[in-house]
């Protein structure tokens, strides 16, 4: 089998299980969440959180970031489901439709979205960063991921273009 | 107002079917009728020169601008 023929079975693949995870993901990011807001003590108790633990003065600012990483982990769904059905109509051996376009134009305003979460996350960790308790988060303005954005945008372009110039080309005899 | 192709007038007149063009010309069949009853978008240099040459005709003769329909 050659590599581009594996590819797609192997992209398919990792995709569902990248919905797998980032489900498990969100159902323990709500649970925690959901814990510190309705079992305040108990969860952090079993959190090994002590009455005195300098984390405790941070922690509506951290319940603020899980809420958000809660809206990540449903815009990585939206992606993911593009994603899939963009390869089932590669696999299918019709992928210059305008499904794909349309798909590959919101994949790319999701991200937008995500980078501006991620920006707000980043401003949130920093305001409740103390000496006591540091918060390091991979988050914030990512020149990499504005650049993916762009790209994403031209490629959706691309394919709205290309699916003009065949249908096009379907009537040419 | 457009396009009318009048191949199934030429093919009358040559007394030739449509499947004997699409061996002499080859070009599928599907491609031929689509062309014929007038559902085609674009037709290509290469496919109008080996339909008149088949037919013994110049492009005029297959194609008509129409201003009734």
């Amino acid at each position: 089998m050659s590599n581009q023929t594996a590819a797609l079975p192997i992209a398919s693949v990792v995709l569902r299980i990248l919905v797998i995870l980032n489900l498990v993901w969100g159902v323990c990011i709500f649970a925690l969440l959901c814990g510190t807001v309705f079992a305040h003590e108990w969860t952090l108790t079993a959190l090994g959180i002590t009455s005195n633990h300098p984390i405790r003065g941070i922690l509506l600012g951290l319940q603020a970031i899980a809420a958000l990483g809660l809206v990540v982990i449903v815009f990585n769904a939206m992606i993911l489901k593009r994603l899939i059905a963009m390869v089932g109509t590669v696999r299918d051996g019709d992928p210059f439709v305008a499904a794909n376009a349309y798909r590959l134009h919101a994949i790319a305003w999701i991200m937008v979205g995500m980078q501006l979460l991620s920006i707000v996350i980043a401003a949130i960790g920093k305001a409740i960063s103390t000496p006591e308790q540091p918060i390091h988060l991979e988050a914030g303005f990512s020149t990499t991921s504005w650049v993916a954005i762009l790209l994403t945008f031209i490629l959706a372009r691309v394919f709205a273009e290309g699916t003009i110039m065949r249908a096009d080309l379907r009537g040419t005899v | 107002m457009g396009i009318a192709v009048r191949l199934d007038d030429l093919l009358h007149e040559r007394r030739m079917t449509l499947t004997e063009l699409a061996s002499e010309v080859d070009i599928t069949l599907a491609n031929l009728s689509i062309l014929k009853t007038g559902k085609a978008r674009a037709i290509r240099f290469s496919t109008l020169e080996a339909i008149c040459r088949a037919l013994d005709c110049q492009p005029g003769d297959l194609l008509r601008f129409d201003t009734v329909s």
